[in-house]
């Protein structure tokens, strides 16, 4: 599975800090998730679906391999 | 999240804080036969809580002060929780405490193997603390790599 996020925080021009603090995680849980080493929870992923007003399956995207 | 078992984030400098002495002195004890002599238990008493051991033989709880105070800070350290504790930090705690478990018992195996004799009583006795010593080193690398920014 692929995501958005990093491109999503770049149109808001927010850093990785700034979003951990407006959905309460840390920061190394924003950058797991966007080097891809963390899927987040269903919570998580509504979460900040809400705070870029997208879709989620428009912030994640399955792979071939999933 | 909610993550229980776990203690206040503060509790990690107080394990550290006794942990360092609880070392230093668990080295002494173990390397330098040093004892403190007030821990000495009167004869009385040492043969209760021991009947094998010969009359002449006392006991000292120095060793046992140490080893109280190291496993204490290891768990003080391994256990508090972080500042923000949240889904990836408790996935990463639990990775890293199967990574611990896993190493600690191939090393334990490697040992078993390798050391033979009287040398596999001290073998033994790092292993009391392996577990610990690998989840902390563990789960403090992966959270300090996912700490170095991408911004």
């Amino acid at each position: 599975m692929k995501n958005t996020i990093r491109v999503e925080r770049a149109i808001l021009n927010i850093t990785q800090q700034d979003l951990a603090e407006k959905i309460g995680v840390s920061r190394q849980t924003i950058n797991a998730i966007e080097s891809n080493k963390y899927v987040p929870s269903t919570v998580l992923a509504l979460k900040m679906a809400r705070l870029f007003k997208k879709n989620v399956d428009e912030l994640f995207l399955l792979e071939e391999t999933d | 999240m909610k993550n229980t078992l776990l203690l206040p984030h503060s509790y990690k400098r107080t394990g550290i804080i006794i942990l360092l002495p609880a070392l230093a002195l668990g080295i002494l004890v173990r390397f330098f036969d040093f004892t403190f002599a007030f821990l000495t238990l009167p004869n009385g008493i040492a043969s209760i809580k021991n009947k094998n051991l010969h009359l002449s033989e006392q006991i000292n709880l120095t060793d046992e002060l140490a080893l109280t105070g190291i496993i204490t800070g290891l768990l003080f350290i391994a256990f508090a929780r972080e500042k923000k504790e949240d889904e990836y930090i408790a996935h990463t705690r639990l990775e890293s405490l199967k990574w611990a478990v896993l190493i600690n018992y191939i090393l334990l195996l490697v040992a078993t193997w390798l050391v033979h004799g009287f040398a596999y009583i001290d073998v033994m006795m790092y292993n009391m603390l392996t577990v610990l010593i690998i989840f902390i080193i563990r789960f403090n690398y992966v959270l300090n790599n996912s700490k170095k920014s991408f911004d």
